[in-house]
């Protein structure tokens, strides 16, 4: 029987075919980064298998599982615990994952992954089509292939690919994303070679014909799949533009690929291309242009595409075969059950973040700002359960650590009442996101989430109720728990020697939007909300001043967006002041004191501070003798980010 | 032979990169004495944006500026640049002919700032010499991101 959402969104659940093998729906699971969850050696874990269960069952009618380095070296492994499958050793356990895949029902599809200029993690170099310095100090300095190491790297491919299909997968997938070593070979940025594998785009696209070749010779029943770049975004620094991306999807084709998987950027380009500054769509022209280019290969896309609505607009319009998709599926694995019963308003959205993103550059395992479980599904204390005892649960404070804690609690079976002193919940995250330059909506839409999560499941919201000792006293013995997550707040008091001191202005006052600064403005503090109420403010036309202790700003933000709010300052004309704190304030302007120990007088007509912040944890001391459980969760205990709040919120909930 | 004249015509006076580099000391004291950066020229050393990094391989002595902690404090020099296989820097920048006059104009002002502009429009390609841990422990980490170059990986 249809179901209501797959009968709204019936382009994206109609069946599909790839080779000879029948897909449920036009969905395809991309194998957008790796988990870093398996042995330093590439063996497979547990921790993996259980996390690759619950991607199995997606209800994605394709399945791309994360991609495997095919050498014994190891030159092609770019993550640290990223698996392997050079040997017949890894076999047992890639069976595994491909009966997972097919017992829920999927098409399985192993990617090959050999990173190229961004491998050789174990080696201290890596290996590339010529020797091109690197761009980011992350990753590690070059040699050149040789033409008889390029031919052992095609048969490595074709070894893996053999190996992916006695393993019970039904496809392959060999990717460029994002600069690996198939895009090094097409990429003229990369490519400097004077023999028949480098110089006009016919002898650069050498390399992934005989690669292609290679595999269909392999596994000549099965499908292969190859992601390549529509846009490089390295065509000012000499890569390719556009049209010789087309020119080398173009010889994919011609070599008899069964999928062309469209991808955007380089992890060195200078722009984005997902972060949350990108509009969703944004990049769906290069999809369209690839399928009004091959009209009779599939087309997969989905980079910045997190919407089933519009993946199914996309279908019906000839945009793409198969939506792509896996970020949004790491936030909420129930996106595409969700949305084939219309449900959309229950998905954790996926916010861009890219927190997954940064904790691989810091060589750890991915997590998701809004999915607190991805990475502990072997843990059984991680999971939802009923509670054997059900309890009274109050919750202080509405925002993403509470109402995380609540909905939580309240599906193990508690009974859970949240109590905001606010008249909406959010807490101080709405004030934030009205205030942010990328997609406030992005924001705003965990708080919508939680809102409708919390109606959905009988959590009890009550608005304009400070919790304090008194109100304590008049629910007393009413409830068995109490959770504080009262937020932080900024640390006034650390001024309150400063003469003139009332003249500060609380920056949460700014956020809320309850004091407008003037025109020309001092901001205390240049960590994440420092710059977001500044970048906000000088985006309406104030001057503003940031003055941050520290050596740098934005020392709290994560490396994948740091370098946005730094340009931002720079295009904003936001002036930055480092190593310097405030020593006097007047209606005139602001004093500072540099590390060297001079004074500088900035004049302005507001002085905002942001920072320090401080834990709300005053109710901690209220609050412990007149309730039988206490505890607290988010910044009410530390100040940190959303991602901290939401996952103490989760933690607590599937405990108590 | 590289000539004073010639290198003038492209960097501008050694002096001023002096006094810049001068200005910016602070950035500079945890970095260890023999650290290098180098700048040439795109054009020059045919490191050419939508044509071949001939640079990379190929010989071409042109004129690098070159920054060198010493002394305690960091000093500007020139030096030949002989192709990357060959020059001894830790981080090279290769800025094209904008950039080398936006640089020359801007001695005076507050000229990593103007660099760091270039890199972010795409005027000035960088390459690194040395893998993460190796600049970290030289002392890299504040000019890196002083420059709004992304330490880690910056997928974004």
């Amino acid at each position: 029987m249809t179901k209501p959402g797959e009968a709204k969104l019936s382009h994206l659940f109609q069946p599909g075919q790839i080779g000879k093998f029948k897909t449920k729906n036009l969905v395809k699971y991309g194998a957008c980064c790796v988990s870093n969850y398996n042995g330093r050696d590439g063996t497979i874990t547990p921790r993996e298998l259980a996390r690759v269960r619950v991607i199995a069952g997606t209800g994605c009618g394709m399945i791309t599982n994360q991609g495997a380095y095919p050498d014994p070296l190891g030159e092609g492994k770019s993550y640290f615990r990223q698996v392997a499958i050079h040997d017949d050793k890894f076999l047992p356990q890639f069976e595994t994952i491909a009966r997972y895949i097919h017992d829920a029902g999927a098409v399985a599809f192993q990617q090959i992954l050999h990173a190229g200029r961004y491998g050789g993690i174990d080696l201290g170099y890596c290996v590339q089509p010529s020797v091109v310095p690197q761009t980011l100090p992350h990753f590690r300095p070059p040699r050149e292939l040789t033409k008889a190491q390029i031919k052992v790297v095609i048969e490595q491919h074709a070894d893996a690919a053999r190996r992916a299909i006695r393993a019970g997968f039904d496809g392959t997938e060999i990717t460029s994303f994002m600069g690996y070593l198939l895009a090094n070979f097409n990429s003229r940025f990369t490519n400097q070679r004077t023999d028949e594998y480098g110089g006009s785009v016919e002898n650069r696209g050498r390399f992934m014909r005989e690669l292609i070749d290679a595999i269909k010779q392999a596994t000549p029943d099965n499908p292969l799949s190859v992601r390549l770049n529509g846009a490089e975004l390295m065509d000012r620094w000499g890569g390719n533009t556009q049209d010789e991306s087309f020119e080398l999807m173009q010889q994919a084709v011609d070599c008899g690929v069964e999928m062309i998987s469209v991808t955007v950027g380089w992890q060195e380009a200078p722009e984005s291309s997902f972060g949350r500054d990108v509009e969703p769509g944004y990049w769906n022209f290069l999809s369209a242009k690839a399928k009004k280019m091959f009209p009779n290969v599939l087309v997969a896309f989905g980079n910045r595409l997190p919407d089933p609505a519009m993946a199914n607009d996309c279908i019906r319009e000839g945009v793409f075969d198969y939506w792509e998709v896996c970020r949004p599926l790491l936030a909420d694995p129930e996106l595409i059950h969700k949305a084939a019963e219309d449900r959309m308003e229950e998905v954790r959205p996926c916010i861009g973040s890219l927190n997954c993103l940064s904790r691989l550059f810091r060589d750890l395992p991915y997590t998701c700002t809004m999915n607190p479980m991805l990475g502990h599904e072997v843990e059984p204390e991680y999971h939802v359960t009923e509670a054997k005892e059900k309890k009274r649960i109050m919750v202080i404070g509405a925002g993403p650590a509470g109402m995380e804690a609540a909905i939580t609690a309240r599906k193990r079976g508690h009974t859970v009442t949240v109590f905001e002193k606010a008249d909406k919940i959010g807490g101080n995250l709405a004030a934030y996101a009205s205030n942010d330059l990328a997609r406030p909506v992005d924001l705003h839409s965990v708080i919508d989430y939680y809102a409708v999560m919390a109606k959905k499941l009988g959590v009890e919201v009550r608005l304009n109720t400070e919790a304090n000792a008194k109100f304590m006293r008049s629910v007393l013995h009413e409830y068995d728990v109490c959770i504080v997550a009262a937020g932080a707040r900024t640390d006034m008091a650390v001024f309150r020697y400063l003469e003139n001191s009332e003249l500060l202005i609380d920056a949460l006052e700014v956020a809320h939007g309850r004091v407008k600064p003037g025109k020309r403005v001092v901001m205390i503090g240049g960590g994440m909300i420092g710059l977001t109420i500044s970048e906000f403010l000088a985006k309406a036309g104030h001057e503003v001043t940031v003055i941050e202790q520290e050596k740098r700003i934005g020392g709290d933000i994560m490396p994948t967006f740091k370098w946005r709010h730094t340009a931002w300052v720079d295009e904003l004309g936001i002036q930055t002041v480092t190593l310097a704190h405030l020593i006097k304030v007047s209606k005139e302007g602001a004093t500072v004191k540099t590390a060297k120990g001079e004074e500088k007088f900035i004049p302005c007509d507001s002085v905002i501070v942001s920072s320090p912040r401080k834990a709300n944890h005053d109710l901690f001391y209220e609050f412990q003798w007149m309730v039988d459980e206490l505890h607290g969760g988010g910044d009410a205990t530390v100040p940190r980010g959303l991602d901290a709040a939401i996952h103490e919120g989760y933690r607590l909930g599937v405990r108590i | 032979m590289i000539t004073t004249t010639e290198t003038e015509q492209i960097f501008g006076d050694i002096a001023l990169w002096q006094s810049m580099l001068d200005r910016q000391r602070e950035l500079f004291v945890e970095m260890e004495a023999g650290s290098r950066i180098g700048f040439v020229s795109r054009e020059a050393s045919g490191i050419l944006p939508g044509k071949r990094l001939e640079g990379v391989q190929v010989a071409v002595e042109v004129p690098m500026l070159a920054w060198q902690v010493e002394n305690g404090g960091m000093s500007a020099m020139i030096e030949r640049f002989a192709g990357m296989a060959s020059t001894r820097v830790d981080l090279l920048l290769v800025a094209d002919e904008e950039a080398v006059a936006t640089m020359r104009n801007e001695l005076g002002g507050n000229m990593l700032k103007t660099i760091k502009r270039l890199i972010r429009h795409g005027n000035i390609m960088f390459f690194v010499f040395k893998n993460k841990a190796q600049l970290q422990d030289a002392g890299y980490e504040d000019f890196l991101d002083s420059l709004g170059l992304a330490f880690l990986g910056s997928c974004r």
